[in-house]
């Protein structure tokens, strides 16, 4: 019991720190902002992008980043029924395996570099920068929290500087997810390039292996995104996040996974795919097979390791951006939130609320890492070619089709939600059918 | 024991491959939830210890050095050389475990005891433990019950191989065994003193017929009491 008692309280106290942790990077935007604003003439957005690298690029995507190499240690030893990494203790308590990361750190700083002989120096040195960055690079249009008035941050910011709206978001190009597919298609270099430049065949075959498969799996990423482009009629991460708020069936929100459930599943696996996690981790597959950074060790290797994590951090902020009402709470409505609260810490519930949907996205795909078994690779291909792109496609024509007989999305929403009833009802139905030829079995071992 | 293998073809969901995976989150959740929110069942008492039920975690590991689940009856363990009650080997340096032993691994000298010209004792008696590959032949081989391997535990680990060489010094140990046929106790022996051989024949056993006969265990390791024990938790109902 006391256990329980105390998870109920460490949670209350996760979500309570995600929300004082929002309210500190609106302090941080706002306060660069006015400074920015004030002092040097520049528009005030851009010394809130300047505190925004640090605050969510570099605290929000590192941490969380790294505290999920933690994590992937006791939530898959919870799942297969383990303890967990719990040997180092400080002041004897275990303190959930965190003090495992100072442990990983030190050991991937202080480990020896063994480089290949006969590799493509500057090539071999660049990979794993040219992996990680594309990935670090695409968490910048990420909307984390609401714009609000800088005024109703910094007190003495008034007039049109006050009534500037300070948002937690790097930038918001109007090209929007065509960024993330631009970036994240850059990623496959970094891996290809890894393979190739360690003079390894073992690393070069990995490489391959990586490239055809992130460059297979763009295809369905790029198309599975397109429902939702046509839903919001934007391109923009922020306004679909705003769109999602507003109601289409009754009270019901037009959340992404109402629209697009089929898009959903789609864009999660492809994207779960470039992340080359298992069951899709066929370019590295650690235990068996040998990938494509089999030559690097080191910090180089730590950074290939961090960029895995990293991915499963944007893939979640997108996922929660996209489909999952982004930063709008959703256990209250966020209008009433909006009058009740001063705008400061509407910001930071609502940049609470997107901290705490992209911690259950990365637990999903935790979960699904200790699921599934490695998929083969021809399996991986049909996956893609047979099954997702011709399902992305036909999602595209039923999302325009739906939108053109009915542009206010409720068509939309009931077909998504008969699909979403469809995929739970298929689920739930317990119990397999009888295989045929049962009668045939029995009979061959009693006549035997 | 042989169990039939179900190896039907997939069913139409299955095929369907998404809603068994959700089906699986499923699982992977209901037993995540229960590890998250409960604690284990910390009984020192491990073969006690409840799990999967509500309000205990379904963990099942062990925390091994402080926590050790028993060895299960007949576990061929560490050699101990039995000693007499006067604190001598019962061993008679004969040889037999030497030569049964397929690994080669123990070495013998055989003595005289000086004031006893008929008994035999090991004036050495060494295993090397890093060869031995317990087979437990050295026990079935020995005529006099004076090698055993019911010690419970398995050998200690050691920085030093010279750590698991086992002298007769650190192999004579546990508690003393005493049989009514014992030579030293039918004839008398001059290196016993009188009083002292009452009380040994006294407590002589006659010699075990099973191998799980009560005193031919260690104390504490009854092969019989754990047996009944688990028995015993089998027909407990549920
Ligand atoms: S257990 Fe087998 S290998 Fe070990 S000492 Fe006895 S006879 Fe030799
Ligand atoms: S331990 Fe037994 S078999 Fe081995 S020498 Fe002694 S009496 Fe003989």
């Amino acid at each position: 019991m006391n256990r329980l008692i105390g998870m109920v309280v460490l949670i209350g106290a996760v979500v309570a720190g995600l929300i004082g942790l929002s309210a500190v990077f609106y302090l941080a935007a706002g306060g660069l902002a006015y400074v920015f604003a004030e002092y040097l003439g520049a528009p005030p957005s851009f010394g809130a992008a300047i505190a925004n690298v640090v605050t969510l690029m570099l605290v929000v995507m590192m941490i969380s980043g790294s505290l999920l190499t933690v994590a992937e240690r006791k939530w898959s030893a919870m799942m297969q029924n383990r303890i967990g990494a719990n040997r180092i203790k400080v002041l004897g308590s275990a303190l959930g395996g965190i003090p495992f990361l100072a442990a990983d750190a030190l050991k991937m700083l202080t480990k020896e570099s063994a480089p290949p002989r006969g590799r493509t120096r500057i090539l071999y040195e660049m990979a794993p920068a040219l992996a990680f960055a594309p990935v670090f690079a695409l968490f910048a249009i990420i909307p984390l929290g609401p714009p609000v008035p800088l005024g109703s941050i910094i007190a003495s910011a008034a007039g049109a500087l006050g009534s500037a709206g300070v948002a937690l978001q790097v930038a918001s190009p109007d090209a929007g997810l065509l960024y993330i597919f631009a970036i994240s298609s850059l990623a496959v270099y970094g891996t290809a390039l890894a393979g190739w430049a360690s003079n390894n065949k073992l690393a070069l075959l990995g490489g391959v292996r990586a490239s055809s498969q992130m460059i297979s799996y763009e295809v369905s990423l790029g198309l599975s995104l397109v429902g939702t482009m046509l839903a919001f009629r934007t391109l923009r991460l922020e306004e679909m996040v705003v769109a999602q708020g507003a109601a289409v069936i009754g009270p019901v929100p037009a959340l992404g996974i109402l629209l697009q459930p089929v898009g959903f599943l789609i864009f999660f696996a492809s994207a779960f795919a470039e992340t080359k996690r298992a069951p899709f981790d066929l370019p590295e597959g650690e235990s068996e097979i040998v990938g494509y950074f089999v030559e690097y060790s080191g910090m180089k290797f730590g950074l290939m390791f961090l960029a895995e994590f990293v991915e499963i951090v944007v893939l979640a902020a997108i996922i929660t951006a996209v489909f999952l009402g982004g930063w709008h709470p959703l256990v209250v409505s966020t209008e009433w939130l909006r009058q009740t609260v001063t705008p400061l810490w509407f910001g930071a519930i609502c940049g609470g609320a997107f901290l705490a949907k992209m911690i259950v996205l990365m637990w999903l795909q935790l979960t699904i890492r200790w699921l599934l078994p490695r998929f083969r690779f021809d399996q991986i291909q049909k996956l893609c070619w047979k099954i997702l792109l011709p399902a992305a496609i036909a999602n595209v024509f039923v999302t325009a089709g739906a939108l053109l007989i009915d542009p206010s999305m409720q068509l939309l929403a009931w077909i998504g939600v008969a699909t979403i009833v469809a995929v739970v009802a298929i689920t739930a139905a317990v119990g397999r059918a009888p295989a045929p030829g049962e009668h045939g079995a029995a009979h061959v071992v009693a006549g035997h | 024991m042989p169990y039939p293998i179900e190896n039907r073809p997939a069913d139409l969901r299955e095929r369907m491959y998404f809603p068994e995976i959700i089906r699986g989150i499923g699982v992977l959740t209901k037993h995540f939830l229960r590890n998250l929110f409960f604690a284990r069942d910390k009984n020192p008492d491990i073969l006690e210890r409840r799990r999967g039920e509500f309000g205990v975690s379904d963990n099942a590991t062990l925390q091994y050095p402080e926590e050790r689940a028993p060895y299960p009856p007949g576990y061929r363990g560490l050699h101990r050389l039995v000693p007499r009650e006067d604190g001598k080997p019962r061993c008679v340096a004969c040889y037999m475990c030497a030569t049964a032993c397929p690994a080669q691994c123990i070495y013998i000298e055989a003595g005289e005891y000086p004031d006893d010209p008929i008994e035999k004792y090991p004036v050495k008696f060494v295993i090397d433990e890093l060869r031995c590959v317990v087979c437990g032949f050295c026990v079935e081989a020995c005529p006099k019950d004076a090698i055993r391997m019911d010690s419970g535990e398995h050998t200690p680990p050691s920085y030093e191989r010279g750590a698991q060489i086992w002298d007769e010094k650190r192999l004579l140990r546990g508690p003393s065994v005493s049989y009514q046929y014992d030579p030293w106790l039918r004839r008398g022996s001059p290196s016993i003193p009188a009083d002292k051989l009452e009380e040994m024949r006294a407590r002589a056993k006659p010699f075990p017929t099973v191998a799980t006969d009560e005193y031919a265990q260690t104390p504490g390791f009854s092969v019989r009491a754990l047996a009944q024990e688990a028995k015993d938790r089998a027909e407990r109902p549920k």
